[in-house]
């Protein structure tokens, strides 16, 4: 690793550390600030005021909440990230099958999204600049971002699942025994998150590889008779991979925690559900592991982006 | 508190395996291929809060959960008449006060031991005791613990704090499942030992499917009539319709109304429904003005036109209703067809109040039911022409049933079905927890009272239907229609009857023919 891109590294980690522990103090405070509490949100409607003094006390809400945040942080600090006040089990666990759900969703759209959404501004890029193919890739992708995800979703069981027969119209994984099985099944969810994540992927690249493709050097390599697919390929697109890269990063971020809408459609149990239910029954442990492990991933996937940008570009490579 | 190094890298190191293990979610190797598995879903996720304790059940997940693995003394049958169950008979004393039920002879639990009084007596005294913090306590409120005892193996007594002929329904509740003697909160959450035709073979709050094997000791000969039953809550209404017609489920427990025609007429699925009294309505503080006089309640209940809510609400699969929470066809309910919507009357009952130029209001609602948001819709635009100026308060759904029900003074509401004792007291009774409507009326108490302890039917009957006028005319409540409840199954499934009240299943019975 060269010494600037440690230095980045090293920086990030640093401060990475006290973005998390900002994190944990802003949702535990938002928590607090939510009306209701626990033991409300569980017995919902059968409350009593009997039912609701009982289950209170089983919980330990009555303490000031300074006090329950010192011992949750004390106990992270430990590695135990304590015990889901409503699942009464440890928190780790449940985070660790929902994360690991959420990676492989993410995981296999990207490999779908990346080539899909860069190869697309691409071909746009390399036709005439809002000529028919450009504005119909354009258009179509934009289409796609626009409508809502759970449009999309229902639109693709309807055809693919219902009326086809192709896929199976719920992700359950638990059903899913080959490594066939599980693309397939997770076939229908991939393909509506695609829809929702090519078009910005799509015109930051194309964007860039037009303004690379008038600069200069790009204009020289075409003089000096390269082919045409080589300047587009070894020449433009390098530069011009560097907007592409931090839209993907902002997709990935958005595949492991923000595709709730998907998740309910689906019948997915991803750690954008997870915390999206924690926060309705007001689990403070679930859902300050939930967002903790949720920032580390941005944390991360933004860092990664940021290295392959200075690896990849070769004008930052140089500098 | 120390921070010791290693013991914090031992852990992350246990997360990075744990989620290893995960992405790897290696094949699991399936039982022989004769194993009958019955996949149901019911209409509600509940994410990590799914219980199997019968005491603290509180959504269609947990009744499903209960109805395999448990059973009860006395089950209500469609027309909310006592069948019997894990009881054989029941028998009252000359008051109606105490109850002597005779127990099924010959019953096991999962693990084999068999079923007593013991059990039966072990399971009410848990769910009345105030430590235990049950709801069913407050439901439960005539059953004295110390009233509770085994006469002998296979006979319990129950003397109540005041005679009530509907005891037997009283208790064939939600929360009354037999448990085994002994066993502690904890177990039952998710080891639960029942009588009921399946047990426990994997569940974990969270993780879908929770799992249920055939028991080999169910006293029921010839059942359960499959071996396996995986059960997954499926929230989007659309998904689970697909999941059902791309066969993978087998019954959904719960069908969105306007699903229907697409389902009607697929050879693939049966539709099956069922009328009750669950009832969608309003409910007004009589003790906060301006609810708090008589004239301004009975004119809200003047401007509403009925049959409007059964289309809006649930696509025309109810019954109209009409300020009381027993349906015309139940037992004690009242035969009269609903009034027709009355803009004058309505005015008048107004400006006698007080308020000739009309009222502002302001009405809570949420999609934390769906038809609820609609109640609200329609409502406003139909008490507009009487000069009832309704203000629509959405409120965040996870909220709504926990801070917003039984706080603010207007509100939509919607309740279960019910037998008739049941539907009149817990919410209109003075003492009743979930008085939504703050109606406190010495009369309409001492008729149910009166009705509990009066054991000739032709009285009883003329008691609760009195009770009832009087709510119509003086409640807060304005209670628009009954719905129905649907469900649907595979066409290969035999054996199962959707029951009126969503929270009674009774999977024993069911098969999957190839």
């Amino acid at each position: 690793m060269s010494r600037p891109l440690a230095r980045l590294v090293g920086a990030r980690l640093l401060l990475s550390l006290l973005s998390l522990f900002a994190v944990s103090v802003i949702v535990f405070a938002v928590m607090e600030a939510l009306p209701g509490d626990t033991a409300q949100r569980i017995l919902g409607r059968d409350a009593t005021a009997q039912s609701l003094a009982v289950l209170r006390a089983q919980l330990h809400l009555e303490r000031p909440a300074v006090e329950r945040y010192g011992e949750w942080l004390g106990g992270v600090l430990h590695g135990d990230f304590g015990t889901s006040l409503v699942a009464r089990r440890p928190v780790l666990p449940y985070i660790a099958a929902h994360l690991g759900n959420s990676l492989l969703l993410a995981g296999i759209a990207l490999v779908l999204h990346i080539p899909l959404a860069v190869g697309l501004g691409l071909l746009g890029a390399a036709t005439r600049r809002d000529g028919p193919i450009d504005t119909a890739i354009s258009a179509a992708a934009l289409l796609g971002m626009s409508l809502p995800e759970f449009v999309v979703g229902i639109v693709l069981i309807s055809i693919l699942a219902t009326t086809l027969g192709w896929f199976p119209p719920l992700a359950l994984l638990d059903e899913a025994h080959s490594v066939g099985a599980v693309i397939s099944t997770l076939f229908l969810p991939v393909l509506t998150l695609n829809f929702a994540m090519t078009a910005y992927v799509l015109r930051q690249t194309r964007n860039a590889m037009f303004d690379v493709l008038r600069s200069d050097y790009v204009r020289m390599a075409t003089l000096r008779g390269l082919p045409r697919g080589h300047v587009l390929l070894h020449h433009a697109l390098p530069n011009a991979l560097a907007p592409a890269i931090n839209a993907i990063a902002l997709n990935a971020g958005w595949l492991v925690g923000g595709v709730v809408v998907v998740e309910v459609v689906f019948n997915y149990p991803g750690l954008g559900r997870l915390l999206v239910e924690s926060i309705s029954f007001h689990d403070v442990p679930m859902i300050q592991a939930s967002a903790l492990v949720l920032s580390a991933s941005y944390i991360t996937i933004n860092l990664a982006a940021d290295m392959a940008t200075v690896l990849l570009t070769p004008k930052l490579r140089v500098n | 508190m120390s921070m010791d190094k290693p013991q914090t890298g031992a852990i992350s190191r246990r997360l990075l395996l744990a989620g290893t293990a995960v992405l790897a979610a290696t094949p699991r190797v399936f039982a022989a291929a004769a194993t009958k598995t019955l996949r149901l879903a019911t209409g509600e996720a509940d994410g990590v809060k799914g219980t199997l304790d019968p005491a603290f059940g509180n959504n269609d997940n947990d009744a499903a959960r209960a109805s395999l693995v448990f059973e009860r003394l006395v089950v209500p049958d469609p027309g909310f008449a006592p069948q019997p169950q894990l009881a054989l008979t029941w028998t009252p004393d000359a008051t109606g006060q105490i109850w002597t039920f005779a127990l099924r002879p010959g019953v096991a639990f999962q693990d084999g031991t068999p079923f007593t009084a013991s059990d039966v007596v072990y399971t009410y005294r848990r769910l009345v005791d105030p430590k235990l913090g049950s709801p069913a306590a407050a439901i439960l409120s005539q059953v004295d613990p110390d009233g509770i005892r085994a006469v002998d193996d296979h006979t319990v007594e129950f003397k109540l704090r005041s005679p009530s002929v509907e005891f037997p329904l009283l208790i064939a509740n939600r929360f009354t499942y037999v448990v085994k003697a002994g066993q502690t909160s904890e177990q039952l959450r998710t080891a639960g030992i029942g009588t009921g035709p399946f047990k426990v073979d994997h569940f974990v709050p969270g993780e879908e499917p929770s799992v249920y094997a055939r028991n080999e000791h169910y006293w029921q000969p010839g059942k359960p009539k499959v071996d396996r039953v995986e059960l997954r809550g499926i929230a989007e209404d659309s998904s689970r319709v697909a999941a059902l017609l791309a066969n993978q489920v087998d019954i959904v427990l719960e069908l969105p109304v306007r699903s229907l025609q697409r389902l009607e007429g697929n050879k693939d699925v049966t539709i099956q429904s069922a009328r009750t009294n669950a009832w969608f309505g309003l409910a007004a503080f009589s003790d906060v003005p301006p609810f708090d006089d008589v004239r301004v309640r009975q004119a809200l209940k003047l401007v509403v036109n009925r049959d409007q809510y059964l289309k809006a609400v649930v696509g025309g699969h109810g019954t109209v209703a009409n300020d009381t929470p027993v349906a015309p066809w139940q037992n004690y309910g009242l035969p009269d067809a609903p009034k027709p919507p009355d803009i004058a009357g309505a005015k008048k009952l107004l400006a006698d109040a007080g308020h000739p130029n009309g009222i502002d209001i302001e009405l809570y609602t949420s999609a934390a039911d769906s038809g609820l948001l609609e109640v609200a819709a329609l409502f406003q635009a139909q008490a507009a022409p009487a000069g009832i100026r309704v203000t629509i308060n959405k409120a965040p759904a996870a909220d709504y049933w926990s801070n917003i029900w039984l706080k603010k003074p207007f509100v939509v509401t919607s309740w279960n079905a019910r037998a008739a004792d049941e539907a009149l007291a817990l919410p209109f009774l003075s003492t009743g927890e979930w008085n939504e409507t703050h109606w406190r009326n010495k009369e309409f108490d001492g008729l149910i009272f009166e009705a509990r302890r009066t054991l000739d039917d032709a009285k009883r009957s003329a008691l609760y239907q009195q009770a009832q006028h009087l709510l119509q005319q003086d409640g807060g409540a304005i209670i628009l229609l009954y719905a129905d409840t649907v469900g649907a199954s595979r066409a290969n499934v035999r054996g199962y009857r959707i029951h009126p009240q969503k929270i009674n299943h009774d999977f024993s019975d069911v098969s999957i023919d190839d």
